[in-house]
C-alpha cells in the first residue's frame, strides 16, 4: 500500500545512450499503472529502476515518501514478476515461493500457510513438490506470481509477464491477473508492449516512445483524445488509418477534403476546433477502421479499391486503397452485411467509403500534436 | 585496389572472389598494425587526460574543503573519523602510519640502493686476531631489485589510497551539505556482502595475481636491462648492476664473441612459429574429421571410440610423452618391430635429424591433440542447427559442400578465437618439445649461443635450458621472455582485428 | 522405371555401406594407434628379465618386480607429495576461480574491462619467466627443495584467477534474472552466489575441481625449478622423468619408470573416465565462448 512518485527520472548507460528522459509520474496508492511502448522505448529501464535493478542516472524515485535510489531492491518494499518467470530452477515450487520468507528468517509453519494461501489462490496446490522445468508456461506464470505474493510488498511490479505466453493463455491469464488485483489490492505498475493489454488492465496507462512520455491517461482518454500521432496509431486494433488532407473554415464551420470528398466537421468536434482556433491548411486526419462505413451512395464518399479481404469472424477487415494509392483500413461488422454483399467484397471491387465529423481526429502536419487536446 | 561494394562482389566468379579476398586480407593487414598503433597512443593519451584530471580535482578539493577535509591530506582519514565513519578512518590512517614506518625502516634504503643495485659487493677482509681472511657480503641486488620493485608497488598503492582518501572526504562533506546521512562502519561491512561484494571475491585472486604474477614479470623485464646470471647473482659471487640496452643488442647482433645471436634467434622464432601453425591447424582439421567420423549417422559403439582417444587427455602428459618418445628412439620398441618385421635392417635415428625430429614431434601432438579438437568439435557439431543441413540438402548439395558450405564456416566462425589462444598457446607449448625431444638434436652452428640451441627448441624451451644448468644467464631469459611477449601480443592483435566472430561480450549473453 | 529406382537405392545404399566400412577401418586403426603405446606401458611394466629398453613388448618373464621395486624408492613419497599438492590445489583452486569469474560474469564494476584486458595481456607473458624470481623467494623462505610442497602449492594457486575464462563462460548462460529475482526477493549478492548460482553450477564447479587436480600430475616445470630435483621435493613427473634421465648410466630404471607411470595414471584416468561428462561439458563450453 503505497504510492511511487517518480521525478525527472533519467536513465544514461555508460555508452552515452540515453534510455530515459525526465521521467515525471505520481502513482497512486493502489492504482494500477501501465507503461506501454514499443521495444527500446525504455518501459522496463524505467521500471528496473524503480526496483533497483538499474542505477538511477538522474532525479528521484521515492516509494511511500521515501527516496529509494540508495536502496537495495530488497529493502524498497517492492515484488516483481519477470518476463521469462525467472524460477529457481533448482528448487521446488514450493521452496521457490518460500525463498524470500525464508531469507526473512520467518518461521517454518508461516511460511507453510502463506504459500499454500497463495497456491490455493493461484490453483497450483497440486504442483507445489515439482521443479519448475516439469510446469508448462501457464503454470510457471502463476508461480512467478506467487512467489511475488507471499512477500506481501507495498509495490507489484511486472514486467512483461505475458509475453512468453501463448495468445490463448495469455488472454486467461490477463483476465486472471486482473483478479488478482482485486484480491491483493496493492499499488501495481506493469510493463507490456500490447496495447490490448494495457487497456484492458490499466487504471492509468503511460505511452512511452525512446525514452519519453507520449502520453499519460485513462484507457478511454488515450483511446478517444490522443495527444499526438503517436498513441493514436500506437493505441487501437486494427491501427488508425491517417490521411494527408485539406482543413478548410469556411463561414465559422470547417471541412476536410480527404481524396477530393468534402466532408463537414459537425457537433463536438468542429466546436473544439473553434475553440481551439484551428485555421485552415494542411493537416493529419485520423479515423479509426471501425468509424469508416461502407457509403451506399458516390456522393461525398471516397472512392476507392478493395485489395485485400480479411474475415476475422464477427467482423471484416477491409484493405482498400483510394486514387491516390494510400491504404485505409475498414472494419465492419459482419452481422450489418448480407451474404450477398458479403460474397461479392472480392480483390479489385470498387467501393465507397465516408466517415462522419465526430469520429474524426485532427493532428498538425509538422508537429503530429492532436489540435484538440491541450498540451503542456 | 578495386573495390567492391558487398553486392558487387557477388558478381564476381569463384577464382575471383578469392583472390579478392586473399588481397584484402594483407590489404587489411596495415591498417590493423596502424589501429594497434593508434590504439597505444590513444592509451597514453587517455591516461595522461585521467592524470590530469584526478590532479585538478585534488587541487579542487583541497580548494572547496573545509578544515577537516584539508588536514586529512596530510592525516589520513581524519575527515571520515571526524565525521563519524571511523572504521574508514582508522584503515586509511593505519594505511599510511604503515607506510611511514615501512618506508623509513626499510624502504628508503632499498629505494636509494635501486639505481646502483648495490655497492659493496662480496669481499675478504683481513682478521687480525684469528690471522686469516674471511668472506664478507655486502649487499645483495638480487633483493635490493625485488624489494625496490615491491616499494615502488607500495608507493604506487599509498598514491591511490591517499586520492581514495581525498575523494572520501569531497564525497562526505557533499553529503554533509546536502543532509544525507553517510555510511558507517556497519554498512560499509554490510556493503561488502552486498552491492560490493565484489571487492570482497576479487581480494584474494587478485592479491595472488599481483604477487605471483605482476610483480615476478615487472622484476624479469628489467632483469632484461641488468647482467644478472649464473656469474653475476648479486651476493655470493658478483653483484650485477644495469647495463641499459646491452642485452638487446646482443640478442639483435650478427657478432658476439664469436656467437650469432641473432640468426640464432630467427632460427628458433621461425621453428616456432611454424610448429605452432602445424601444431593449431593439423590438431584442428583432423579433430573435426575424427569428430565427423565418429558422429556420422550408423557409426556404432560411439562412445567407446570417443573413449578411446580420450585417454590421451586422461593420462598425465609427463608419462604418455615420454613413453612415447622412449618408443621412437635407437632401441626403442619401434625400431624393435620395424626390424623383427624386416622393414629395416638398421635402425632409424627418429630424433637424430632435425627434419625427421621436426616432423616427429608435429605428429606425435597430433596424437596428444587430436582428443580435445574431436571434443570440441563434437559439441559444435551438434549445436549446428539440423535445419541447415536439411535445406542444403533440399538445394542438392552433396556430402563435400555441406561440409565446406556449413561445417567448416560455422565451426571457423565460432572457434575463430579459439585458434588463436591455441596458436598462442602451442608458441609457449613447454611440455610437448621438452618431454619428447628435450629440443634435440642439437643446433651446433648455433650452439655458441646460451643455452645449447636445439632443432626443435621453441623459444619457451630455449628459455627455459638458459635458465637452467651450469651456464645460467638470466638477463638473456628474460630478453627472450620480452621477445615471446611482444610476438605473441603482435599476432593476437592483429589477428582479432581482422576475426569476424569477435563479438561484443554482452551479445553472448 | 521402378527398376531404375531400385537400383539407384541399392547404389545409396551401397555408397553408404562402404563409406561407414571405410569409416569403421580408419576408427580401428586410430584405436590401435591411441592404444598401443599404453599396452605396450602396462606390458613392459610387469617385465622382470631385464630393466633395460629393448625392442621387443612381450615380457620373456612375467613378474610384478617393478612394482615391489618402487616401494624402495622415493616413488612413494613423490606420489604422496603429488596427491597432497593436488588435493590441495583442487580445493584452494576452485575457489579462486570461481570467485573471480562470478565477478566478472555478474558484476558491472568500473575496473572491469580493464581488469580483464590487463589479464588478457599479462597471459601473454611466459610464466616460466616468473619462476626465476619466484624461485629465490622461496629458496630465501626454505620452500623449495626437499620442502617444496607449500611453495609449489603457493606457485600453482596464486595466480589460478587469471584461468576464469571457461566458468565466466557456463556463469554467463545462467540467466541474469535469476540474480535480480533472489535480490528482490531479499538475498544479498553473497546469498545470491551462495543460494542460487552455486547450487545451479555444479557442472562447472567439478570441472574446475577436476582440472585443479589433474594439473599438478602433469606438471614438471615448476615442479622441477622449485625442487631442484632434491630427492624428496619432486612430483611424480620429475621424479619419474629424473629415471629416464638416467637411463644411459650404469643404473637403469626404464622398467621402472613403466610402473611408475602405470601407477600415476591408472587412478587419474580412472577419475577422468568417471567425470568425463563435466570435463567435455567445460571443454566446449569454453571454446565456443572464446
Amino acid at each position: 500500500m503505497a504510492s511511487v512518485k517518480l521525478t525527472k527520472v533519467k536513465k544514461v548507460y555508460d555508452n552515452k545512450v540515453v534510455a530515459v528522459h525526465d521521467f515525471d509520474l505520481d502513482i497512486k496508492d493502489k492504482e494500477f499503472v501501465v507503461f506501454v511502448g514499443p521495444s527500446g522505448c525504455g518501459k522496463s529501464t524505467t521500471l528496473r529502476m524503480i526496483a533497483g535493478l538499474e542505477d538511477i542516472s538522474d532525479g528521484t524515485v521515492e516509494i511511500d515518501g521515501v527516496v529509494v535510489n540508495d536502496l537495495q531492491p530488497k529493502d524498497r518494499g517492492i515484488a516483481m514478476v519477470f518476463q521469462n518467470y525467472a524460477l529457481y530452477p533448482h528448487m521446488t515450487v514450493y521452496d521457490n515461493i518460500a525463498f524470500s520468507l525464508r531469507l526473512q528468517k520467518v518461521p517454518e509453519d508461516v511460511i507453510y500457510e502463506k504459500v499454500t494461501n497463495a497456491a490455493e489462490i493461484l490453483g497450483i496446490t497440486d504442483y507445489l513438490l515439482r521443479k519448475p522445468r516439469a510446469l508448462s508456461g501457464g503454470q510457471r506464470q502463476r508461480v512467478a506470481i506467487g512467489r511475488a505474493m507471499v512477500r506481501d510488498s507495498k509495490v507489484f511490479l511486472m514486467d512483461e509477464p505475458l509475453s512468453n505466453l501463448d495468445a490463448k493463455l495469455r488472454n486467461q491469464m490477463r483476465a486472471e491477473i486482473i483478479l488478482l488485483r482485486q484480491k491483493l489490492d496493492t499499488t501495481f505498475i506493469y510493463v507490456t508492449h500490447d496495447q490490448t493489454e494495457a487497456m484492458t488492465l490499466g487504471d492509468r496507462i503511460v505511452i512511452m516512445k525512446d525514452g519519453y512520455i507520449m502520453q499519460v491517461g485513462t484507457p478511454t482518454e488515450v483511446f478517444e483524445m490522443p495527444k499526438n500521432l503517436f498513441v493514436a496509431e500506437f493505441i487501437g486494433a486494427p491501427k488508425m488509418n491517417i490521411m494527408t488532407t485539406e482543413l478548410v473554415k469556411e463561414g465559422g464551420k470547417y471541412y476536410v477534403t480527404p481524396f477530393g470528398s468534402k466532408i463537414v466537421v459537425d457537433g463536438e468536434k468542429g466546436e473544439m476546433l473553434a475553440k481551439a482556433g484551428a485555421e485552415s491548411g494542411e493537416i493529419l486526419l485520423g479515423v479509426r477502421p471501425e468509424h469508416i462505413v461502407l457509403s451506399k451512395t458516390k456522393e461525398n464518399a471516397i472512392r476507392c479499391t478493395l485489395e485485400v479481404n480479411e474475415m476475422m469472424g464477427s467482423e471484416l477487415h477491409l484493405h482498400v486503397f483510394t486514387e491516390d494509392g494510400t491504404r485505409l483500413i475498414v472494419r465492419i461488422p459482419t452481422i450489418d452485411l448480407t451474404p450477398e454483399d458479403r460474397a461479392s467484397l472480392v480483390r479489385g471491387k470498387e467501393l465507397y467509403i465516408s466517415f462522419e465529423g465526430k469520429v474524426m481526429h485532427f493532428f498538425d502536419k509538422e508537429t503530429q500534436k492532436n489540435l484538440l487536446v491541450p498540451q503542456d | 585496389m578495386k573495390r567492391y561494394s558487398d553486392l558487387e562482389f557477388l558478381r564476381l566468379s569463384k577464382g575471383q572472389k578469392f583472390l579478392y579476398k586473399l588481397i584484402a586480407f594483407f590489404a587489411s593487414i596495415p591498417r590493423a598494425v596502424a589501429n594497434f598503433f593508434i590504439g597505444i597512443g590513444r592509451f597514453f593519451k587517455k591516461l595522461g587526460v585521467g592524470i590530469a584530471t584526478e590532479l585538478a580535482d585534488v587541487v579542487s578539493t583541497f580548494a572547496k574543503g573545509d578544515w577537516k577535509t584539508k588536514l586529512s591530506y596530510v592525516v589520513m582519514g581524519f575527515g571520515s573519523i571526524a565525521r563519524g565513519q571511523v572504521l574508514r578512518g582508522l584503515l586509511f590512517l593505519i594505511f599510511e602510519l604503515v607506510f611511514i614506518f615501512y618506508m623509513v625502516t626499510s624502504g628508503g634504503y632499498w629505494m636509494s640502493m635501486l639505481p646502483s643495485l648495490g655497492k659493496i659487493g662480496p669481499h675478504e677482509e683481513y682478521n687480525a686476531i684469528l690471522d686469516t681472511h674471511y668472506p664478507v657480503y655486502g649487499d645483495n641486488s638480487f633483493k635490493i631489485l625485488l624489494y625496490g620493485v615491491l616499494t615502488i608497488f607500495f608507493i604506487i598503492a599509498f598514491i591511490y589510497t591517499w586520492r581514495l582518501n581525498v575523494k572520501q572526504n569531497k564525497i562526505a562533506q557533499e553529503y554533509e551539505k546536502a543532509g544525507r546521512k553517510l555510511k558507517s562502519g556497519a554498512d560499509d561491512l554490510r556493503s561488502l556482502v552486498d552491492e560490493q561484494f565484489y571487492k570482497t571475491l576479487l581480494a584474494l585472486p587478485l592479491l595472488g595475481i599481483v604477487i605471483f604474477t605482476v610483480m615476478p614479470i615487472v622484476f624479469m623485464i628489467l632483469v632484461a636491462f641488468t647482467n644478472y646470471d649464473g656469474a653475476h647473482n648479486g651476493y655470493s659471487n658478483q653483484l650485477f648492476t644495469w647495463v641499459g640496452l646491452e642485452n638487446f643488442r646482443t640478442m639483435f647482433s650478427w657478432d658476439v664473441g664469436g656467437v650469432n645471436y641473432s640468426a640464432t634467434f630467427g632460427e628458433v622464432l621461425t621453428w616456432t612459429l611454424i610448429w605452432a601453425f602445424f601444431a593449431t591447424f593439423t590438431n584442428y582439421f583432423l579433430g573435426i574429421f575424427v569428430a565427423m567420423m565418429i558422429n556420422k549417422k550408423g557409426i556404432k559403439l560411439k562412445k567407446m571410440w570417443r573413449t578411446i582417444l580420450i585417454l590421451t587427455i586422461a593420462i598425465p602428459q609427463f608419462i604418455s610423452l615420454l613413453y612415447v618418445s622412449r618408443m621412437f628412439s635407437i632401441n626403442g620398441l619401434v625400431n624393435g618391430a620395424l626390424q623383427a618385421l624386416h622393414i629395416t635392417s638398421t635402425p632409424i635415428d627418429f630424433w637424430g635429424t632435425p627434419k625427421l625430429a621436426r616432423i616427429m614431434v608435429i605428429v606425435i601432438n597430433i596424437w596428444i591433440g587430436i582428443p580435445y579438437l574431436m571434443l570440441i568439435a563434437t559439441g559444435i557439431l551438434m549445436n549446428i542447427p539440423a535445419d541447415l543441413y536439411e535445406s542444403t540438402r533440399i538445394d542438392g548439395a552433396n556430402a563435400w559442400q555441406q561440409f565446406s558450405k556449413i561445417t567448416l564456416p560455422y565451426m571457423l566462425f565460432i572457434t575463430g578465437p579459439y585458434l588463436l589462444t591455441s596458436f598462442t598457446g602451442n608458441m609457449n607449448n613447454f611440455n610437448v618439445i621438452y618431454l619428447l625431444t628435450g629440443g634435440k638434436p642439437t643446433n651446433i652452428a648455433a650452439s655458441g649461443a646460451a643455452g645449447s640451441v636445439g632443432y626443435t627448441d621453441l623459444l619457451i624451451t630455449w628459455l627455459f635450458k638458459i635458465t637452467t644448468g651450469s651456464d645460467t644467464k638470466y638477463y638473456l631469459a628474460s630478453v627472450v621472455g620480452i621477445m615471446v611477449f611482444v610476438v605473441v601480443s603482435v599476432i593476437t592483435l592483429i589477428v582479432y582485428g581482422l576475426l569476424p566472430s569477435v563479438k561484443n561480450e554482452e551479445d553472448f549473453q | 522405371m521402378n527398376e531404375t529406382i531400385e537400383k539407384r537405392h541399392m547404389g545409396l545404399r551401397a555408397s553408404r555401406a562402404l563409406s561407414n566400412t571405410i569409416i569403421y577401418i580408419l576408427l580401428i586403426i586410430m584405436s590401435v594407434i591411441w592404444l598401443i603405446p599404453f599396452v605396450c606401458i602396462v606390458l613392459q611394466s610387469f617385465r622382470c628379465e631385464s630393466t633395460w629398453q629393448v625392442g621387443y613388448v612381450i615380457p620373456q618373464q612375467w613378474g610384478f618386480d617393478n612394482y615391489v621395486r618402487l616401494w624402495q624408492t622415493n616413488f612413494p613419497r613423490w606420489y604422496l607429495n603429488t596427491f597432497i599438492i593436488a588435493l590441495v590445489v583442487a580445493a584452494l583452486q576452485t575457489i579462486i576461480v570461481l570467485c573471480m569469474s562470478y565477478t566478472l560474469s555478474r558484476f558491472r564494476f568500473r575496473a572491469r574491462a580493464g581488469l580483464m584486458r590487463f589479464m588478457l595481456i599479462l597471459g601473454m607473458f611466459p610464466g616460466m619467466l616468473a619462476m626465476i624470481i619466484l624461485y629465490r623467494v622461496l629458496d630465501d623462505l626454505g620452500l623449495t627443495g626437499n620442502n617444496s610442497l607449500p611453495g609449489l602449492i603457493l606457485v600453482y594457486v596464486a595466480s589460478s584467477g587469471m584461468g576464469y575464462y571457461v566458468s565466466k563462460g557456463f556463469f554467463d548462460t545462467i540467466s541474469k534474472s535469476l540474480d535480480e529475482a533472489a535480490r528482490i526477493d531479499g538475498a544479498t549478492r553473497a546469498q545470491v552466489l551462495t543460494k542460487i548460482i552455486l547450487p545451479l553450477s555444479k557442472p562447472i564447479v567439478i570441472y574446475t575441481i577436476l582440472t585443479g587436480f589433474m594439473g599438478p600430475w602433469g606438471d614438471f616445470v615448476f615442479a622441477r625449478y622449485v625442487s631442484q630435483l632434491k630427492p624428496l621435493g619432486m612430483n611424480v613427473a620429475v621424479g619419474l622423468q629424473s629415471w629416464l634421465a638416467t637411463d644411459t648410466m650404469t643404473f637403469n630404471n626404464y622398467t621402472l619408470f613403466c610402473a611408475g607411470g602405470v601407477v600415476v595414471a591408472l587412478p587419474v584416468a580412472l577419475l577422468f573416465m568417471f567425470l568425463q561428462k563435466y570435463y567435455v561439458e567445460g571443454v566446449t563450453g569454453g571454446a565456443v565462448k572464446g
